[in-house]
């Protein structure tokens, strides 16, 4: 009983500890990027009122956007607003940031999922395929298609790909999440179009926004393959010369059994970080192929913001990358404890 | 391993060729007009406060205006919301008679009082579009009496202060800030006292041949016939602007037919088209000038030598040839191109030795280093870049920064730069003043006076029988004698070596499929779609 409650205090502090560590990181993230937002040369007020408003509008927009007022007003009127749940409005959209990141993000998330799966599916098999052929043929190829594919241009990528399976092809629909001519026939429930679709039984609509996603999909899919295959190949080459490989073989372990039942298994939690990370990544946005797919996301949102100079989108965005992150390494830790007993004391 | 492979690729294969049998065909359909376009600028919809050449062409959809400048004609006036007009004897009142049996879109009948509150908000509110009034003497002190509804059918426009009675009626017929807002309905939404402002900000209240549906910044807009507009409905049941700014992506979409118009293309892709039988382009020439300024606040070219100089190493023949096309047309007046008071270009070209001797004299024989701030943007980019190698080639070393807009015209506002390549100029009137009053006019050239509005201010520029002509000129009745005027002004503005050196005026080109019908790109950005069909 007495050891019971000793262990839930303990599991309180730690669990107190790490949302202090975390609260911290966020708070420090916001005050960064509030202070670089009022030191770099890009005025929010010009956005709003054009480079050709008199000073008299100008001076009227300044304090009505709260300018007017010390650093350190303005960043506690921010993280008051914050903590109701407020994010502010944007200027590029005239709507609450939050309304705005909830129409923004799925569209990135389902990108970044699809294109992480991908990556999942092709790149670890690449890897290990590499990694059991090590100096021979298959193992040339496989990091010569990963160095390829990590190394060129991915906007050079997506430009390629509109051109083939979209123009010359015809295999993949262009730019965008659907056919324009299905654009606002269907209301948005969870932002994600195929989960939309499908719960609203639109079958054209489900199939337009595949074929739209697919491509862009496969191109993050490809980079993150490229990286994926060459990390998998790494910590697989590691694991396949330690001594409990030979003493495997030499029991008699089929070879199946020794790549994916010993040597893939201990290589799990390294390859999660990697994931996690890569997952991560994506979830920011890319800008790039949401640029030449004109993909409405998080990535061009975020831009939008940065370059229009309005600090409370951009600090909406870095507050959500900052909670992605947490919360992917906080499910990375816990996977651990599934793939390695051992990080469970 | 082997088994995995082939089935996963085997399903791949699949996936890609059950695909393109599931998707639809690529042309868009009949009765939809798709528009690829950049909509970063579309920020707010609000008539009072929307900057941006796109959001004019968005609101010259959704609402009506007094009247219309013709597209193919911008100096001709055509009667809209106002089914004629009288100019009073004096010049200084306008009354406006109204259309009878016109509906907003909410079904609330638009009258003078409509029309009267929507010009007075925009100049009470005092946002961006304000500055198209103020320059006439309006404010929020006299917007009540200036703009006046009589009867629910008469509205009366009275000018606070003597000024041309076209250009009032220029202003009603293309600036932004003219559209005719259903105020009963705006004022339903207002919150704090704001006249509706945060509300139109992402809604609209208009008469126009459109209604807003959905506006997804940086995403998609679309727009829907409004079945009850006064003049015939559209034959388009949806117009939709999709965002869109890699010029590669809008071409391919282009030729496939998934959009039927394109703006914002680069000239490398447009001319690929050029070929295409299934594509036309359409090139608009509009008011707004292409510019090299540099700042008299800098004592290097406060010297009219110096000035001089520059104006000669610029390759206004070479820029308007090769980086040009499709952005713009050589011209070098400061005042549009077209105009009967415009005269000849003065046929400046690049003149190295000239330019050297002209700098020897200035006491700058070995030339001196200076900064070039300009937009990231094409052509601006590639106009500084020429720019920079014809400067080495007087002695000048240039260094170049490119940065947004908001940065380059940021640092020209606060007269805090040294040469800056950018556009501008006024121009959305068919009239000289328009040019003049934006890029030369300068009443005080002090810090304290803060007319950063202003380009003569911002580039410090101060000549007080050219700022005395501008003012006169705009009051002379006479014809000719006002003709006489706007020369004289190029005259003293060519003799000052003014520090605006214009290369090239605008020209704004589309993109669209050759079943696009009746499309007519107005030069003062407020492109009206009611007309457009396809045809197939």
């Amino acid at each position: 009983m007495k050891s019971k409650s000793i262990n839930l205090a303990a599991l309180a502090i730690h669990v107190a500890r790490r949302l202090g560590v975390i609260a911290l990181t966020i708070f420090g993230l916001l005050l960064l990027t509030f202070l670089i937002g009022r030191v770099m040369p890009i005025d929010p007020v010009l956005s709003v009122v054009g480079p050709d408003a008199d000073r008299s509008t100008y001076d009227q927009v300044y304090k009505q956007m709260g300018l007017d007022r010390p650093l350190y007003v303005q960043f506690g009127i921010y993280v008051n607003d914050l903590l109701h749940g407020n994010l502010g409005k944007a200027l590029l959209t005239g709507h609450p940031i939050t309304e705005d990141i909830k129409r923004v993000f799925p569209a990135t998330m389902e990108l970044a999922t699809v294109a992480i799966l991908l990556g999942i599916l092709v790149g670890v098999p690449l890897g290990v395929f590499a990694a059991t052929r090590h100096g021979r043929l298959g193992d040339h190829v496989v990091r010569v298609l990963s160095l390829f594919g990590y190394s060129t241009p991915i906007f050079w990528f997506g430009l390629m790909g509109l051109l083939i399976f979209y123009a010359k092809l015809g295999w993949v629909g262009g730019a965008g999440r659907m056919d324009i001519a299905f654009d606002g026939l269907m209301k948005s429930k969870t932002g994600f179009v195929l989960i939309d679709a499908i719960a609203a039984g639109e079958w054209e609509i489900f199939f337009s926004a595949l074929r739209h996603i697919v491509l862009p999909a496969c191109i993050l899919g490809l980079h993150s393959t490229a990286y994926i295959s060459r990390m998998t190949r790494s910590f697989m080459l590691a694991q396949l010369s330690q001594e409990y490989i030979l003493t495997a073989r030499v029991k008699g372990l089929s070879e199946r059994r020794v790549i994916w039942g010993h040597a893939f298994k201990n290589i799990l939690v390294q390859l999660l970080t990697i994931i996690a990370l890569i997952y991560g990544n994506l979830l920011e946005g890319a800008v790039l192929i949401e640029t030449v797919f004109a993909w409405p996301g998080f990535g061009s949102y975020l831009t939008g913001g940065l370059l229009l100079g309005d600090m409370n989108a951009v600090m909406g965005c870095v507050l959500v990358i900052g909670l992605i992150f947490v919360a992917l390494n906080l499910l990375a830790d816990a996977l651990y404890q599934v793939f390695d007993p051992r990080t469970k004391s | 391993m082997k088994r995995r492979f082939s089935i996963g690729a085997l399903a791949l294969i699949v996936a890609f060729a059950v695909l393109p049998v599931t998707g639809l065909f690529a042309a868009t359909p009949a009765d939809q007009l798709i528009i690829g376009m950049s909509m970063n600028n579309l920020l707010s919809l609000d008539p009072a406060s929307a900057t941006g050449l796109d959001v004019a062409m968005v609101n010259a959809n959704l609402y009506d205006m007094l009247l219309e400048l013709d597209p193919t004609s911008p100096s001709t006036m055509l009667p809209a919301v106002a089914e004629s007009w009288k100019v009073a004897p004096d010049g200084q009142t306008i009354t406006f008679v109204i259309r009878k049996g016109i509906k907003f879109q909410s079904g609330n009948p638009l009258t003078a009082d409509d029309v009267a509150w929507s010009l007075r908000r925009v100049l009470k509110l005092n946002m961006s579009l304000a500055s198209a009034w103020k320059v006439y003497g309006f404010s929020k002190d006299t917007a009540d009496e200036s703009f006046k509804a009589v009867d629910p059918y008469t509205f009366v426009v009275k000018m606070p202060k003597p000024t041309d009675p076209k250009l009032i009626l220029f202003n009603l017929g293309s600036s932004p800030s003219a559209f005719i807002l259903d105020s009963k309905k705006v004022l339903e939404n207002q919150k704090n006292n704001d006249m509706g402002n945060a509300w139109l900000t992402t809604n609209a209240a208009g008469s126009g041949p459109f209604k807003l549906d959905d506006w997804r910044a940086k995403d998609a807009l679309i727009m829907s016939r409004f079945d009850g507009y006064w003049r015939a409905p559209s034959k388009l049941r949806r117009v939709i602007l999709r965002h869109m700014t890699e010029s590669q992506s809008m071409r391919l979409m282009i030729e496939k037919g998934d959009i039927d118009v394109a703006y914002g293309m680069t000239v490398a892709d447009i001319n690929a088209l050029k070929d295409n039988k299934d594509i036309s382009v359409e090139a608009i020439k509009k008011g707004t000038l292409y510019y090299v300024a540099v700042s008299m606040r800098d004592p290097k070219y406060s010297n009219i030598k110096v000035r001089q100089a520059i104006r000669l190493l610029i390759d206004y023949e070479g820029i308007n040839k090769t980086i040009m096309p499709n952005y713009g047309f050589f011209h070098q007046r400061p005042i549009q191109a077209g105009l009967p008071a415009t005269l000849p270009d003065q046929g400046y070209k690049l003149d190295v030795a000239a330019a050297k001797k002209l700098l020897a004299e200035a006491g700058y024989p070995n030339g001196f280093k200076t900064v070039i701030n300009v937009l990231s943007d094409l052509p601006y980019i590639n106009i500084a870049t020429s720019l920079q190698a014809t400067l080495a080639q007087g002695g000048i070393q240039a260094e170049v920064i490119s940065g947004t807009g908001n940065q380059v015209y940021g640092y020209m506002r606060e007269r805090k730069f040294e040469i800056i390549v950018g556009r501008g100029g006024g121009g959305s009137i068919p009239h000289p003043d328009s040019n003049l009053r934006s890029m030369v006019y300068n009443p005080d050239n002090s810090d304290a006076a803060k007319l950063d509005n202003l380009q003569g201010w911002r580039t410090s520029f101060y000549n007080e029988e050219i700022n005395t002509l501008i003012d006169k000129a705009l009051l002379e009745k006479d014809e000719k004698a006002q003709l006489a005027m706007y020369r004289r002004v190029q005259e003293l503005y060519e003799q000052e070596a003014a520090p605006i050196f214009t290369v090239s005026q605008m020209i704004d080109t589309s993109v669209l499929r050759g079943d696009i019908e009746n499309f007519a790109t107005s030069p003062s950005s407020t492109t009206r779609f009611r007309e457009v069909f396809k045809k197939r």
